[in-house]
């Protein structure tokens, strides 16, 4: 009786209950306070903070080795930050290893199985969640005209391009109904004009299906084009250097990237990066003649 | 880059030539020993002539085809009981990391002596029958099931296992869904090289103590000094050999489709 009356009050509240339940919880899905890791002597991630809203989708640039994907492992659950590092999902506090399975993750290769088809590859995350793999088949084969995949349903990664491999891989991502995606340069092994098709295309999809993005690339016309907000990361330790709201209009056509605004904002941003990534130059690249390297970087 | 289509083009003709050679290889080998051993009058404990060994085949046909099978079964079920142990350790190893320190020196020291070795140990234990056979296959196949199955396991991409994890896997399914078929390629090699050692290991152990079986005839005809006999099994047990060898690379080819 009384499972039975609060399923009622919750369904009558239904319309609050939603935004209730996020509500105490701030409007955060995910809060990092102070989020630090370290290998051995190497301190990849230190003291970063970031907030993400339901919705929202955020880039994350940086130098290379800056520790984004560190940041990325931590938060799709496979690494656990250090001690004294604040991580909030959905309003609690949570460590590391309770993300696994909550946190659709893609990471930089599409890691496809080849005894696998498409159909296959794309329903592995439902497979593994024990759901019916018939029914899973078929949502698969709905959803392959929009991922641009019509046709190839029961075609092995090996018979694919590399756009379409990746494609399958985000198929697979999103098959994994997660409220948080982690999209770790998705598009990096992909040649120019492959790149913006794909982003372009990204943005209708995850208009369509609403979902929560943090999207790791080192391409800054990539992270404004994509971004709702832009997170530029510090030279390692990697924290945050930098948190730029995107405010362009959506929905962005090609033209964006030449738009005054958009230059604008490039320009912050890549003035950020640029000191960023001169520090992890001059860090990494100690032993050169440092006053010869300075010239050439700076124009 | 005009070599490319030529090369193409070739290599079907290259397959074909292959056989080709093979079976010319085989004619020419077989016409040479028989002209041997024709020409310079060979004695049959020297080298008997191959019609002459074909002939023996086909006269004692019954005892041979029940000898084969009997060496067969012996080499097929010891075969199937080793591969399942092998696989069967490689799987505990990867589903409970800490039995890896345990098991592979212990595998590792059983097998470090030639199995025949251990033949009259296991003759005493298990008798003259077949189940002391089943044992030395068994115990032939399982180490190398074992070592190949586990280097199977081994190979998978730590990045796939992540992703695999990142969405709720535990290690059963990664273990199911991930390394199982990462690991057939070097399972089935090593599956492959299995047969011959099965077949050799049964015919061994029979030769040192059983109730029939290839290993048996060739013991008997040895000690009647039939040599044409002795050649008789050895082509029989090379043609089971071959045969076994064969299906199981047929299977491989079908099931590991996309190497």
């Amino acid at each position: 009786m009384t499972i039975g009356h609060s399923g009622l009050a919750r369904l009558a509240a239904a319309p609050d209950a939603a935004s209730a339940s996020s509500a105490p919880a701030g409007p955060y899905l995910l809060e990092m306070k102070g989020l630090s890791k370290r290998f051995g002597s190497v301190t990849a991630v230190s003291g970063f903070d970031a907030s993400i809203a339901p919705g929202e989708f955020v880039t994350v640039v940086g130098p290379s080795g800056c520790g984004k994907s560190t940041l990325f492992n931590i938060v799709a659950g496979l690494e656990e930050p250090d001690a004294g590092s604040i991580l909030r999902f959905e309003g609690k506090g949570c460590h590391a290893h309770e993300l696994l399975g909550k946190v659709s993750f893609m990471p930089q290769r599409d890691l496809l199985l080849p005894w696998r088809t498409v159909i296959d590859n794309a329903v592995i995350a439902m497979e593994i969640e024990g759901r019916s793999r018939k029914a899973s088949r078929a949502e698969a084969r709905d959803m392959l005209p929009e991922f641009g995949l019509a046709g190839f349903g029961d075609q092995y990664p090996h018979q694919l391009s590399g756009g379409m491999r990746q494609r399958v891989a985000l198929m697979r991502t999103f098959m994994f109904k997660r409220e948080l995606m982690l999209l770790d340069e998705p598009f990096g092994a992909l040649d120019a004009l492959t790149r913006t098709m794909m982003q372009r295309w990204l943005l209708d999809v995850w208009r369509q299906h609403k979902r929560t993005i943090l999207f790791i690339t080192h391409d800054v016309d990539e992270a404004l084009f994509l971004g709702d907000r832009v997170i530029v990361m510090s030279a390692r330790p990697g924290r945050v250097k930098l948190e730029l709201k995107v405010d362009l209009p959506r929905p962005r056509s090609a033209e964006l990237v030449t738009s005054p605004e958009f230059i604008r904002l490039k320009r912050i941003v890549l003035e950020a990066i640029e000191e960023e990534a001169m520090k992890s130059f001059l860090a990494s690249g100690a032993a050169a003649p440092q006053t010869d390297a300075m010239p050439e970087v700076q124009p | 880059m005009s070599a490319a289509p030529e090369v193409i083009a070739a290599a079907p003709r290259a397959g074909g030539c292959a056989l080709q050679r093979g079976v010319l290889g085989i004619v020419l080998f077989v016409l040479a020993w028989e002209g041997i051993a024709r020409g310079f009058h060979l004695p049959s404990y020297t080298l008997p002539a191959v019609s002459d060994i074909l002939a023996s085949i086909y006269a004692k046909r019954s005892i041979l085809f029940t000898a084969a099978g009997f060496t067969l079964t012996e080499a097929v079920v010891g075969y199937v009981i080793g591969a399942l142990i092998g696989v069967t350790l490689a799987v505990v190893i990867t589903l409970v990391p800490p039995t890896r320190a345990v098991l592979l020196p212990a595998a590792t020291a059983i097998n470090s002596v030639p199995v025949v070795a251990y033949s009259p140990l296991i003759l005493l234990w298990f008798g003259i029958g077949m189940p002391s056979k089943f044992v030395m296959v068994a115990l032939a196949v399982s180490f190398t099931v074992f070592l190949s199955t586990l280097a199977g396991f081994d190979r998978v991409d730590r990045r796939s296992v992540d992703l695999l994890r990142s969405f709720g896997a535990g290690r059963l399914a990664i273990l199911w869904r991930l390394r199982l078929p990462t690991a057939l390629p070097l399972m089935a090699a090593g599956l492959r090289v299995s047969t011959v050692r099965a077949i050799i290991v049964a015919i061994v152990t029979e030769m040192l103590g059983a109730y029939g079986g290839l290993g048996w005839v060739i013991y008997q005809a040895v000690l009647q000094i039939d040599f044409v006999q002795v050649w008789g099994a050895i082509f029989v047990a090379s043609a089971a050999s071959l045969a076994f060898f064969g299906l199981v690379g047929f299977a491989e080819r079908r099931i590991i489709f996309w190497k």
